[in-house]
């Protein structure tokens, strides 16, 4: 059991996850961030955190895709554990739909 | 101090952290099962690891930030560990919170507990071509 983020973090990438994490298993891609499911110890302490409710237990139905999303994405991006500065516009993109469709990025983030 | 014994948290605060893992990690050390295990594992002085577990309780419980590590890592390194292990030590978990804590903040951490100890159940022993959960002794037919 892990959690998994979803569509709404694309473009918002607010990290406030990253610091709460015990167990720094966050990584960051070009506009989106993912958590590695085999470092994950499923304590739901970034899940409150997120600003856009982009985090979720695996355990609600409809998931495959983000499951293996943050599993692939989490082998080749960096690793996160820092927070820095949500990019300007993260607001205006909180709710939009269908970002992955739109908007995803495979490319990764700075990392820490 | 019987005074500081009748005491029952009802937030998860410093003090209530620190008297969960005192008293918790008494009971471990105690356990017939899981003593020898941590005593292996932690043969030395135990201040660092009851300091580590304050910060790591802190920061499931109050998002403090304050540990930072890789518990599956370290799980994967003790010598002796078993799957059955895990109710024990949640078993133990569950009486101390009990004993301490009111029963909605007992509930809290004890969720907490057994989430963390199913994920580390599943990275230690979960293998694909097997069921899982995996079946105990008297509960296979």
């Amino acid at each position: 059991m892990t959690f998994v983020v979803t569509d709404n973090c694309i473009k918002c990438k607010y990290m406030d996850c990253v610091e709460v994490c015990p167990v720094d298993c966050f990584y960051e891609g070009d506009n989106m961030l993912v958590i590695h499911p085999d470092e994950c110890i499923d304590c739901g302490v970034c899940e409150p955190e997120c600003p856009a409710s982009a985090i979720v237990a695996d355990t609600e139905p409809g998931l495959d895709k983000w499951l293996k999303l943050n599993g692939d994405y989490a082998k080749v991006w960096p690793n996160i554990t820092v927070k820095r500065d949500a990019p300007p516009d993260a607001k205006d993109w909180d709710g939009v739909p269908e970002k992955y469709e739109k908007f995803f990025s495979p490319e990764p983030g700075q990392g820490d | 101090m019987s005074a500081a014994k009748s005491a029952v948290f009802d937030v998860p605060s410093e003090d209530a952290i620190a008297r969960l893992v005192d008293d918790f990690y008494a009971r471990i050390r105690a356990d017939a099962v899981l003593g020898p295990v941590f005593a292996r594992a932690i043969p030395g002085d135990w201040g660092p690891h009851l300091a580590t577990m304050r910060n790591f309780w802190s920061s499931v419980m109050t998002a403090s930030g304050r540990y930072k590590g890789n518990p599956v890592a370290v799980h994967s390194r003790v010598d002796g560990i078993e799957i059955e292990m895990f109710d024990r030590w949640l078993a133990l978990f569950e009486a101390t919170c009990r004993d301490l804590f009111a029963p909605p903040l007992a509930i809290e951490f004890q969720a907490k507990a057994i989430r963390i100890a199913e994920s580390l159940k599943l990275a230690l022993f979960y293998l694909p071509d097997r069921p899982w959960p995996i079946e105990s002794p008297k509960d296979a037919s």
